[in-house]
């Protein structure tokens, strides 16, 4: 468990609350803090987790008793709806990971990059369209990807992810290349390097790190999507997120089941905070 | 591939720093053209027909949707105050939450590293799984939120069956996912501040309260306002918690703007209906940040 250990408190004169505590009561105080705030925040994973290790007849009174099995991850293993849909959204996961970046790094670097009439419209115009809610566009997306052919497959989820994060990930992006300074570029092209080479071997490479974050988020992000793998899919291409959300509303309320989906589902997750917590907080920071 | 394309003398008349630019935004231009600016005119085509998913007349109906959208008591009545309720209580929480964890994680001790993994996790949690497990703990006969309540005494309550405790229920679930991202953010903030006003303060004796209200809460404006604006656009489009949690029941109380469009498309299959409540929203939605965006601009510049 964390023990805690304050600096020593500055000095202050005005006696406040805390001073008035029994030496040491201040620090019991933020380490009371500290617990209960880790308790709320994991609660409700852990609350999943023990949930999925109860057997179906005993899942209705989690808190009571002690059987506990593994029966329910067999079970929903050998589901091949479930096997299926965690391999879609796998594959999804990634093929959107790198088709954003791609698309955006070029975007962004543009934005940070260049003055004048055209970044000026690129970027109110992702500005905007960055605010228009998801329900009107993804409503006709289904109408849209039904024209083309390809609702219901890979390219019909994976193309709309893509546009999801044109928006977003420019703006970011461009923050990511406004903190790299560009007079390595210009050194490069004064000694003969094209525009292109000095983005693709000058810019780039000083982008890595801030790219391996997005890459992380982007990836969750459409791992753990719900609402456009909705719509835009039906039987052939089962995404996990929705065959989750149907343990509990279509067939029943198999809680036990519904819990070790999303257990494994969090596989990922779990993995991603715990090891990659740098590049996962340097991403966050828009 | 695209190098040929710089390389080329003219391409309608720009020079080549131009084309570079073009080149560089053609791939997300197209993604963005396909499949964000199409769908949506195709939305607006549609919002102006009566355009049933099970029988496409689509028929030219002129404003009659936009009509009963914007007379539909329901939408005017629950759906936006729900909607701009849900919005502001959701930021405020998260924003009062987040600063206070910010201001305690600010400060070195041991076992930091855990407290910041913890309060990782949620950002990592599909809002799906949350809410799911939401509704689970709150589940009116076998949640442990009951048992507990049970416990010390109190009466069960049915909580997703009452309009104001599944609201509350939908708010915890989205305070609970979004407060650590303000967190890590405001944190980031925080630790990136001057030293020098906080050692001035400390030798003038101010108090903490004094430090935080007059020089931390003021340097911290402009993060807040970035926070602000991009948690209250997302917050305005929220579906899959409120889908999952009450579907936007019980009997469409608790429906927010984006399950009302949804519910208009796809449950009552009257696509032309649920298109135009869309462009309704969108337009608010718009319309609302850039106005707050103004605000919050005009309070930065104020505390400067």
């Amino acid at each position: 468990m964390t023990t805690a250990s304050l600096p020593a408190p500055a000095p202050r004169r005005a006696p406040g609350f805390f001073e008035a505590l029994a030496p040491g009561g201040r620090r019991m105080l933020f380490l009371l803090a500290m617990v209960a705030v880790c308790l709320l925040f994991a609660f409700p994973v852990l609350w999943l987790g023990l949930t999925s290790l109860r057997p179906g007849y005993a899942v209705f009174y989690v808190h009571r008793g002690t059987d506990f099995t593994l029966e329910n991850f067999h079970e929903v293993l050998g589901q091949p709806v479930v096997l299926k849909a965690m391999w879609n959204s796998f594959v999804i996961s990634t093929l959107a990971t790198i088709l954003s970046l791609g698309v955006t790094v070029t975007s962004g670097y543009m934005l940070s990059r260049f003055r004048g009439p055209i970044p000026n419209t690129w970027f109110s115009l992702i500005y905007v369209f960055r605010c228009v809610p998801y329900v009107s566009w993804v409503l006709p997306l289904y109408f849209v990807t039904r024209a083309l052919g390809i609702f219901d497959t890979y390219w019909g989820l994976l193309l709309p992810h893509v546009a999801v994060h044109v928006c977003f990930f420019s703006w970011i992006m461009k923050g990511f290349f406004d903190g790299i300074d560009p007079s390595m570029e210009y050194a490069a092209m004064i000694d003969g390097c094209s525009r292109w080479g000095a983005f693709w071997r000058v810019a780039m490479p000083a982008a890595i790190p801030g790219l391996t974050a997005l890459a992380i988020l982007c990836w969750l992000y459409t791992w753990n999507e719900f609402l456009f793998a909705l719509i835009l899919t039906a039987h052939e291409t089962p995404i996990l997120t929705v065959v989750m959300a149907q343990f509990v509303h279509e067939l029943g309320m198999e809680w036990h089941l519904m819990s070790a989906t999303a257990v494994l589902s969090l596989g990922p997750a779990l993995l991603v905070t715990v090891f990659g917590q740098k590049y996962v907080i340097r991403g966050l920071k828009v | 591939m695209a190098t040929t394309h710089a390389a080329r003398r003219s391409f309608l008349g720009l020079d080549e720093k131009k084309r570079f630019m073009l080149a560089l935004i053609a791939p997300a231009v197209f993604a963005l053209v396909f499949f964000q600016i199409v769908p949506i005119i195709t939305g607006a085509n549609a919002s102006f027909r009566d355009w049933a998913l099970h029988d496409p007349k689509r028929t030219w109906v002129g404003l009659k949707n936009y009509l009963y959208v914007l007379s539909d008591p329901e939408f005017l009545l629950v759906v936006l105050p729900n909607t701009f309720g849900f919005m502001a209580a959701s930021v405020g929480c998260s924003l009062g939450l987040g600063l206070a964890l910010a201001l305690l994680l600010n400060r070195k001790f041991r076992g930091r590293w855990l407290v910041q993994t913890v309060i990782l996790l949620p950002l990592m949690v599909a809002p799906v799984i949350a809410a799911i497990m939401i509704r689970w703990m709150f589940n009116d006969q076998f949640g442990i939120v009951n048992v507990v309540l049970d416990l010390f005494g109190f009466a069960p309550v049915a909580w997703l069956t009452q309009r104001w405790t599944a609201f509350l229920a939908i708010l915890l679930t989205d305070v609970w996912l979004w407060t650590p991202w303000f967190t890590l953010l405001l944190l980031a903030g925080l630790q990136s501040l001057p030293p020098e006003p906080f050692e001035a303060a400390q030798i003038d004796a101010a108090t903490p309260w004094r430090v935080f209200r007059h020089i931390t809460l003021p340097m911290l404006r402009p993060v807040m306002v970035v926070c602000i604006v991009i948690r209250s656009i997302d917050a305005f489009r929220t579906f899959d918690i409120v889908w999952t949690i009450s579907g936007g029941g019980p009997a469409r109380a608790t429906e927010v703007f984006s399950i009302y469009a949804y519910v208009e498309a796809f449950q009552f299959l009257n696509f032309g209906r649920g298109s135009a409540a869309a462009v309704i929203g969108a337009f608010i939605i718009v319309f609302f940040a850039m106005g707050l965006y103004r605000i919050l601009n005009r309070w930065v510049e104020v505390s400067k």
